[in-house]
């Protein structure tokens, strides 16, 4: 295991294209270990090709990505033993019960028998899906799909966790929970990269945030650092990213709308 | 009735159904010359049919006065035959579909009613492949007619086909809705054992549909059927389904009331089955079946049989899933049933055959099936992880587990069919043991050897999209995997030739030519399985989802 690491995410000068598109254009980032870190950016600004970079599904054309002190394209399955990933809308197997998909996780990941068991036993409890897990999956809600995803990223232990929208269609006890869950694994060491589009939460959050726009890293920095680089001292995360990527003159739209 | 609403919803079903037929969702564009190339190309092929038909028809029917009953026949059975193809069709069509719900679900909370939603799923049913064989069949019906000097009765017959047509979509539709609620009702009182429940049922009815869809295309059976229809037609006229025929029948033997009687009867009919599917509709068109519990008590996971075979926990988990991915999902449920048709087409066939025959025939029962069965299973299975495919990139599941995890998940079935296939050929062609000991040989042969080519090919042509519905591969790999299974296939097989041919007699020979053909299926399945390995490590490092 790599247990001698400085930093959890190290991106080195990381460029990925897809054709003509410049997805991620040389990005630098670190992350130290125990930190949230909230990714954001408009759609297609390169946050979702960046995370899929990370857990070593998306080679980068240049630049280098270690994650927990491993690159990631010289061993791609040890780092993805070590990460808990939730992509956005996670499709799951529908064929399986709740408990099935989350058993053969389980498995995939090599846990025991006895601490899987107790595992899955404690989450489908604090997630109230108690009574459900041995229905199949496609006949449950968007939300418990989501919760079933969460816990399936949660339930090995990982040192590092990927979120994309991760309290999509989560009730606000559920969202509750994830969030005080995730502040409890910071304390103990474990680093999140999330994504959202609700600015709230990863205010709420996040230690540091770095905004996307067009494949670069538009601004990194805690909510104070970001106040000051959009030079608006006493606002939210909301108006500092509709300043920073140049899309806070909604006003007109919204007008236009309304006629 | 609003009928631009019916208009708009037609074309909405009718480019999902062109969406199934094989464009990638993301690349899908409008091309109205492409989509009349496929109406243009029946027609243009109908009309040489026709005049081929005709030509040959004029100068033998110059010879033989009988020919005129058998033609009137020919035309008078059409419609019904048309129905009876048109209702197997549609029905092919909607369980395609059934995994694509999604696609068409936006129109139930637009403000559409169900008369006019149901109407355009009928009318949109017809449109693709079976207008393109309607419009064939049309086009040489009425240029055959021309020849013959029975124009009037071509065109009645060609409209009555598509009233035909438009009464099996009617028929299918009813069918659809009751099939929802029905297998709803049986999940519900079946309880745990609902999983097994729907596999047999789903096994049953893609079992039948597929026998009397082959029964359908295949000439002997067409052949059958129109003979059938033709004596039938008079004797079963209270039969809804031989109403239009009866009324071409009643028109052309100047029976002017009769005839107008079975048109009345007819419409009467179809405005019925449409009346009937717009009610249901509105009662079941929402129904969503209960959901499967599939066990029961407390939670504890096993340590299966697969560990103890030496996999790893993530090859055995992948096992595992698939293994209930193809006895749960409906739409892997091909797999089992190409092979029992793929047996018992040739046993029916060769019913009574002794001697080299009943060798050969047992071969091919014996051969056949699991071969098949693998070079189908190994297509489909990366492609099979549909959008779920996030889960396998993201687990630490290296490229050697994933494709040793798949491939004997391909081969395992394919030996179990082999097994039965082989002991119902046993028992029907009574061959000699050295018979069934080559049998077995080169069954076992093929099956890991064309399970590497099409898994190899599978992850090669892997196509993860679900929507209209899971395609699982690509439809050119599809066909490019069908070939090399076939050139594969005949290179393992070829030490046997002289032996089928009848050249072959000596027991030697014998034991060489399977001795070549292991070394031959060995060769082929070392490089297959690299070929795979290396697809799998590509696969896992440029994950799209």
């Amino acid at each position: 295991m790599a247990a001698d690491y400085s930093l959890a995410v190290e991106l080195r000068g990381v460029v990925k294209r897809y054709g003509e598109i410049l997805a991620v254009d040389g990005i630098d980032l670190n992350i130290k270990p125990g930190e949230i870190f909230g990714l954001l950016g408009p759609n297609g600004s390169g946050k979702s090709t960046t995370m899929k970079m990370l857990l070593g599904l998306v080679t980068p054309d240049s630049g280098s990505v270690n994650v927990l002190g491993i690159n990631v394209e010289e061993n791609p399955v040890k780092v993805k033993q070590l990460l808990g990933y939730v992509p956005e809308s996670a499709r799951l197997y529908e064929f399986l019960t709740g408990i099935e998909y989350l058993d053969f996780v389980g498995d995939v990941y090599g846990m025991s028998t006895e601490d899987k068991k107790s595992r899955i036993d404690e989450y489908l409890k604090a997630l109230q899906l108690e009574g459900r897990e041995r229905d199949i999956i496609s006949s449950y809600s968007e939300g418990m799909k989501q919760k079933i995803a969460l816990i399936s990223a949660f339930l090995h232990r990982p040192k590092l966790l990927i979120l994309d929208e991760p309290l999509s269609g989560l009730d606000p006890r559920s969202a509750r929970i994830v969030k005080d869950f995730l502040h409890e694994l910071k304390a103990q060491g474990v680093t999140t990269i999330m994504s959202t589009h609700v600015l709230e939460i990863a205010e709420a959050l996040c230690d540091r945030i770095g905004i996307m726009y067009h494949g670069k890293l538009l601004a990194l920095g805690t909510m104070t650092e970001l106040r000051q680089m959009a030079k608006l001292p006493s606002s939210g995360l909301e108006d500092i990213f509709l300043k920073l990527t140049g899309t806070g003159d909604v006003r007109a739209i919204v007008e236009e709308l309304l006629k | 009735m609003n009928w631009k609403n019916v208009g708009r919803l037609i074309r909405v079903d009718t480019k999902s159904g062109r969406l199934l037929r094989g464009r990638r969702l993301t690349r899908f564009r409008e091309s109205r010359l492409y989509t009349y190339v496929l109406y243009g190309g029946a027609l243009f092929i109908g009309i040489a049919v026709g005049a081929l038909v005709g030509a040959s028809y004029h100068t033998i029917a110059a010879m033989d006065t009988k020919l005129t009953q058998t033609e009137l026949n020919f035309f008078f059975v059409l419609p019904t035959l048309v129905l009876i193809y048109s209702l197997v069709f549609t029905i092919f069509q909607q369980i395609q579909r059934s995994g694509a719900k999604f696609s068409t679900q936006a129109a139930y909370w637009l403000p559409i009613t169900w008369e006019e939603h149901t109407l355009a799923s009928m009318v949109a049913n017809l449109f693709g492949l079976l207008l393109a064989s309607i419009v064939f069949i049309g086009s040489a019906v009425i240029t055959f007619s021309l020849f013959t000097g029975q124009v009037a009765l071509a065109i009645s017959a060609v409209l009555a086909m598509c009233v035909a047509a438009l009464t099996a979509s009617a028929i299918t539709e009813i069918i659809r809705v009751l099939q929802t609620r029905f297998t709803g009702a049986v999940y519900k009182s079946t309880g745990r054992a609902a999983i097994w429940v729907r596999f047999a049922t789903t096994l049953l009815f893609f079992l039948v549909f597929y026998v009397l869809y082959f029964y359908v295309v295949s000439g002997s059976g067409g052949t059958t059927i129109v003979q059938g229809v033709s004596f039938g037609q008079q004797v079963l006229w209270y039969v809804p389904f031989v109403w239009l025929g009866l009324t071409l029948y009643s028109f052309t033997k100047g029976l002017l009331l009769q005839g107008l009687a079975f048109l009345v009867l007819s419409f009467l009919f179809i405005y019925a089955l449409y009346y009937i599917a717009v009610l249901l509709n509105g009662r079941f068109g929402l129904y969503e079946p209960p959901a499967i519990t599939v066990s029961s008590g407390v939670y504890a996971p096993r340590k299966g049989v697969l560990s103890k075979l030496g996999f790893s926990p993530p090859e055995a988990a992948l096992m595992r899933k698939d293994l209930k991915a193809f006895t749960r999902r409906r739409e892997l449920m091909v797999i089992f049933i190409i092979p029992i048709i793929i047996c018992i087409a040739p046993i029916i066939e060769s019913h009574g055959v002794t001697g080299h025959s009943a060798v050969f025939t047992f071969a091919l029962v014996f051969l056949f099936p699991a071969s098949f069965m693998a070079s189908m299973a190994g297509s489909f299975m990366i492609g099979e992880e549909g959008q779920a495919v996030w889960r396998v990139y993201s687990s630490p599941i290296s490229a050697g587990s994933l494709v040793k995890a798949k491939y004997f998940f391909v081969v395992f079935f394919p030996i179990l069919i082999m097994a039965i296939t082989g002991a119902i050929g046993f028992i029907v062609f009574h061959p000699s043991l050295r018979a069934v000991f080559v049998g077995l040989f080169e069954s076992l042969l093929l099956i890991f050897t064309l399970g590497a080519v099409s898994l190899s090919d599978g992850i090669r042509g892997a196509d993860f999209n679900e929507v209209p519905r899971p395609r699982m591969v690509d439809q050119v790999w599809s066909l490019l995997n069908l070939i090399i299974c076939l050139v594969v296939g005949l290179a393992i097989l070829s030490p046997f030739f002289p032996y089928v041919l009848g050249v072959g007699r000596s027991i030697a020979g014998l034991y060489q030519a399977a001795l070549l053909s292991a070394v031959v299926a060995m060769i082929f399945a070392a490089i297959f399985y690299r070929l795979a390995l290396g697809n799998a490590k590509e696969l896992l490092t440029k994950a799209e989802m």
